[in-house]
């Protein structure tokens, strides 16, 4: 039994006039047959709804009933080719945060009328205390809890509990004492991370200097010959007209600082990407059973993010336009005209194992990182110092020798 | 892999370079430190977004004019070459 929710009455990807002339268009992704509190399975009522992982479906715990939201890309998408966006469209689910609006919610229970507190910034559900029923979040408050969809998991947890095993036990040799003592895989979690995923219209232009090898030849100087090179200078000049399809940025201030000295970060956005084509509306029974954490930037606050990536995107993509310049390119000089963005927040699942550690007095937690769709893991295990450069001295030892041997022979 | 080693080192040591072939000894330490360190710790790592991100561009354009030669030179590539380095950010205008 399975079937498919959507919600009635929408034209799919058509921006709403806002009554404010100077605000961005905005499309709305609100799951309007569902609201804050009691949501009960359509078929029997019961509030015991899970995501059936391995099947990607909402299953009804009493009645096994499956179904799933429909998909939000043909909301968001509508019929507007990428080249011809312009503006800047946030969908609802996107919009700037409130300080006002509190992270922590209090739902009054339809089943008892009791009253239960859910805290945004972990859970989006809770269950009451009196009468057992599960209370959801999913009325679009501004405080980034509730996005405008979300991509469920698709990787079991015994999946990535192998995975993670597999990870780690491949690096065993010169893993720190304490973490081979300390490593229980078993304790992974399935988190939903925040993310911005955005669709761009873009231009760049770039400037620099080419070479182009003209002379290869040599000297003697003394004993030695010397090598020298002539070469013909070009200025050089690129323009790229592009489009990027749901490039996936960080929307938690904690997770986008990826600063690898003193965090693993990076490992979580090593994972990426997902199969984002796929999210679905939001629904918060999706994450019943999981932790999450809740969106604290603004578009405007990722913005710089987004340049930095389309001016990468665009290094990337002149590359091979100046292959002929064989003894490299220098760019100087570059400039970025976005025509148009496309704002989605997003929950992408990710099955997550931290290990806390201190190594000269500095604390980090290292993660193993699983995507939730795709499977592809990376970690950061701590490393047992003494052991790593002690392996470094043999092998640099043993290469010492061969050369020491190697010009005692030549003489 | 000694073969290979050795076979890298004769035409080395027969060149005349003495002093920096006693070098491979510290420099191979250091490579197999970071080496390891990098396949336990992964801080190099990232998503490779100008790759694996769905784009579509057109075709580019652009102009390249001669400005001048290099006669002479012990470089064998030209200084500050970022061609590679999509990620370095260079003066916006």
């Amino acid at each position: 039994m399975t079937d498919s929710q959507a919600t009635p009455g929408e034209a799919p990807g058509v921006a709403e006039p806002t009554t404010d002339p100077s605000a961005p268009p905005r499309i709305d992704t609100a799951n309007d047959a569902l609201r804050d509190g009691v949501n009960r399975c359509p078929k029997c009522g019961s509030t015991e709804i899970r995501l059936r992982v391995s099947a990607g479906m909402l299953t009804c715990l009493f009645c096994r009933y499956e179904w799933s939201e429909a998909r939000i890309d043909p909301v968001v998408s509508g019929e507007v080719p990428l080249q011809d966006l312009t503006g800047t469209i946030v969908a609802s689910g996107a919009s700037d945060i409130s300080p006002e609006v509190a992270g922590i919610i209090t739902l009054k229970c339809a089943g008892c009328g009791s009253e239960v507190v859910v805290n945004t910034a972990e859970a989006m559900s809770s269950r009451c205390h009196w009468c057992r029923h599960l209370l959801t979040i999913n009325e679009q408050v501004p405080n980034g809890a509730v996005p405008d969809a979300v991509l469920p998991f698709g990787v079991t947890r015994d999946q990535a509990l192998q995975s993670i095993r597999d990870f780690a036990g491949a690096r065993r040799m010169f893993a720190h004492r304490k973490f081979r003592r300390d490593f229980a895989p078993d304790k992974v979690v399935g988190v939903y991370l925040p993310y911005l995923v955005v669709d761009g219209n873009a231009s760049a232009d770039v400037q620099g200097h080419g070479e182009i090898l003209t002379r290869r030849y040599t000297r003697k100087e003394g004993d030695q010959e010397v090598t020298y090179y002539d070469a013909d200078v070009y200025q050089v000049n690129r323009h790229v007209d592009f489009t990027v399809d749901d490039l996936t940025i960080e929307s938690s201030a904690e997770r986008a600082n990826q600063d690898a000295f003193v965090n693993t970060n990076n490992i979580i956005n090593a994972i990426l990407p997902f199969d984002t084509k796929n999210a679905v509306r939001w629904n918060a029974n999706y994450l019943v059973g999981f932790t999450s954490e809740r969106r604290d930037q603004d578009v405007a606050q990722v913005q710089p993010v987004l340049e930095d990536q389309l001016l990468s995107i665009a290094r990337s993509q002149v590359e091979g336009s100046v292959a002929r310049y064989d003894r490299g390119v220098r760019w100087e000089a570059e400039h970025l005209v976005v025509h148009g963005t496309r704002w989605v927040s997003m929950y992408l699942p990710v099955w997550l194992y931290s290990y806390y550690s201190e190594d000269g007095g500095q604390a980090m937690v290292h993660y193993i990182a699983v995507n939730g769709r795709t499977g592809e893991t990376m970690g950061s295990i701590p490393v047992s110092y003494g052991r790593l450069i002690l392996a470094a001295l043999a092998a640099g030892t043993v290469l010492e020798v061969l050369v020491l041997w190697l010009l005692a022979v030549m003489s | 892999m000694t073969t290979l080693l050795i076979g890298l080192l004769i035409p080395l040591a027969s060149s005349g370079d003495t002093p920096w072939i006693l070098l491979l000894g510290p420099a191979g330490a250091v490579a197999v430190y970071w080496g390891l360190f990098q396949y336990y710790r992964n801080t190099d790592k990232s998503h490779a977004f100008e790759h694996e991100t769905l784009i579509e561009s057109q075709p580019i354009t652009g102009t390249d004019q001669k400005v001048d030669e290099v006669r002479g030179t012990h470089r064998s590539s030209i200084d500050g070459d970022n061609a590679h380095h999509h990620r370095q950010r260079v003066q916006r205008w």
